[in-house]
């Protein structure tokens, strides 16, 4: 995909680019799972550790923060797994193997649109979710966040980014649907574990702590943290979760097979 | 301005290996604009890898290619324009729609044709609002010939058309391939279905062992076949000679009672005729014309024999 398109070309691929999200948008709402996972999965979890923090009000031991306030960044992470590593890369395979990727490169349409657009719903439903867990937590469960946004965006660009970006390898590597299934599933597990799911971070020490400090899920978790209480995000998460992305992307670039 | 007899799509020497194994192998011909140009040969003989490079998704090993002037490798954007693409299985989302996915191709052509038009003549309309994974196997295969004319093409490259299509349907097909090419669109068609390439090509291509092994129309190549045959028991013997004799008989077998003679021409009349007047008597005669079948059965046993380096896949 080397060419070099003209001003007229550029405009018709406006038009496609909008009707291959329309497409891929609907075939996102017939297929149940994604919307499960993007808007029902944040729902489900506001509720539960809403609830658990009215049982157990006060802050966690050695925190300041309550059981909601430390899994809200936890429960947005949760759905980033979900996407963009428990779903997406199965998509993708699957569409390759059935040869839709294939199809759509003999038009005149490169298929990395096609790539492109798909991203673009996930990306849409990990927007839903953040707003379901800031506002279900805020309003429902009166959760005192005090969300800085420009601290917030970056940690949100960069959790997206690292989670979508480990998914798009996977969907680079793995050579068959059955494969794909598997890695996705052990890498959900042990991302959803690195992110505090089970054991919030702040609770932990030692050796684990610094592991899952500098996971892609753990770094996204206390970037996110730190931000929906206005305070910088500590730069180490940051980079921690830039530098990833920059091998994620470029390995899933670099091995990606349309066919 | 007549084109009609303009080239359209030149191939030379086009090779393409995988690993050790040469799936096309020093390939040539070229086809003309508005032509229904058919590529025959048994599974793994290489057809599909050529139209393949042709539409750009491969690229040959050596060889050139080139279509209305362009390179399918490096200017295959603005090929993709004016070729329409119907691939071996391929498949679609599951709950994609049949108007959904006709309207999608559409919206990737700069001059597409009525998608609703299209499902139309394809006897799929009633259908336009099904998901992909509820069509019928027929269902499917029109779809995709669907996807690859929605474009307006210049140029269609049909792989398998009719796989899956019950009779009726597959004569209902040719009938749409016919008026496509009326419509001036040269026709690509990889089949393995003789009474398909023998119905709409104009010419053909039987490739072997990822070899061209014979390009001439249908009527050429059956007519390779030795031709028409007749068999039938004779009232007293008859020697070679008298047979060989006989205008049209070009060969002459015989089997237990049973002699059977190859050659060209009404061979039936020729040999009840001939063989009356010396006074012999024939009975039990069948008579049969020299098909594409029989070409495609010899020639492709022929050239397996022949050692050409071909490896059996």
């Amino acid at each position: 995909m080397t060419s070099v398109p003209s001003e007229s070309k550029e405009k018709e691929s406006r038009g496609h680019f909008s009707e291959l999200l329309k497409v891929e948008g609907k075939l996102a709402l017939r297929e149940p799972t994604g919307i499960g996972m993007g808007i029902g999965a944040p729902i489900i979890f506001v509720v539960i550790f809403g609830l658990i923090g009215i049982a157990s009000p006060g802050n966690v031991a050695n925190t300041n923060y309550t059981v909601l306030d430390l899994y809200v960044p936890v429960i947005m992470v949760f759905v980033f797994i979900l996407l963009g590593v428990a779903l997406l890369p199965v998509t993708l395979v699957k569409y390759r193997e059935m040869g839709w990727l294939r199809r759509v490169s003999v038009t005149p349409v490169p298929p990395s649109r096609l790539l492109a657009a798909q991203l673009i719903v996930n990306l849409a439903l990990a927007v839903a979710a953040v707003l379901i867990v800031i506002f279900g937590s805020e309003l429902i469960f009166g959760a005192a966040l005090d969300v800085g946004i420009l601290y917030f965006v970056l940690s949100l660009v960069l959790s997206i980014a690292v989670i979508f970006s480990l998914g798009l390898v996977v969907a680079a590597l793995a050579p068959s649907q059955s494969v794909t299934t598997a890695l996705t599933g052990g890498l959900t597990f042990l991302l959803l574990f690195l992110s505090g799911l089970w054991i919030p971070p702040a609770t932990v020490d030692g050796p684990l702590a610094t592991i899952m400090y500098y996971s892609p899920s753990g770094a996204a978790v206390q970037a996110l943290l730190s931000s929906v209480f206005n305070t910088a995000p500590p730069y180490t998460a940051i980079v921690t979760m830039a530098a990833y992305t920059v091998v994620f992307a470029f390995l899933a670039i670099r091995y990606f097979r349309w066919e | 301005m007549s084109k009609a007899s303009e080239q359209v799509i030149t191939v030379q020497h086009l090779v393409k290996r995988y690993g050790d194994f040469v799936a096309v192998n020093d390939v040539s011909f070229s086809i003309k604009e508005g032509e229904i140009f058919g590529i025959i040969g048994p599974n793994g003989a290489g057809k599909t890898t050529a139209v393949e490079c042709i539409s750009g998704l491969r690229v040959p090993d050596s060889g050139s290619i080139s279509i209305s002037g362009l390179s399918p490798q490096k200017e295959r954007n603005r090929i993709r324009e004016f070729l329409g693409v119907q691939l071996q299985e391929s498949s679609m989302p599951p709950r994609l729609k049949v108007g959904e996915a006709v309207e999608l191709f559409a919206s990737f052509y700069p001059n597409p044709v009525d998608p609703d038009g299209l499902l139309e003549t394809l006897g799929i309309k009633n259908v336009k609002n099904s998901i992909f994974k509820k069509l019928s196997g027929g269902q499917k295969q029109k779809l995709s010939i669907a996807l690859a004319l929605v474009g307006n093409p210049k140029i269609a490259i049909l792989d398998e058309l009719t796989t899956g299509l019950d009779p009726e349907a597959r004569r209902e097909t040719w009938a749409l391939i016919e008026s496509v090419r009326d419509h001036g669109v040269t026709v690509i068609l990889v089949t393995h279905f003789m009474d398909e390439a023998e119905r709409l090509c104009d010419r053909l291509a039987l490739i072997n062992h990822g070899k061209l092994a014979v390009l001439d129309t249908p009527e050429a190549i059956a007519a390779l076949a030795g031709g028409n045959r007749v068999r039938f028991v004779p009232s007293q013997p008859v020697d070679d000679k008298t047979l060989y004799g006989i205008s049209g008989v070009v060969e002459v077998d015989r089997k237990e009672r049973y002699i059977t003679v190859t050659g060209t021409g009404d061979l039936a009349a020729s040999v009840i005729n001939s063989l009356a007047r010396i006074g012999v008597h024939v009975s039990d005669i069948e008579a049969r014309r020299g098909n594409l079948d029989d070409a495609f059965v010899k020639l492709t046993k022929d050239d397996a024999s022949g050692a050409s380096g071909g490896v059996q896949r």
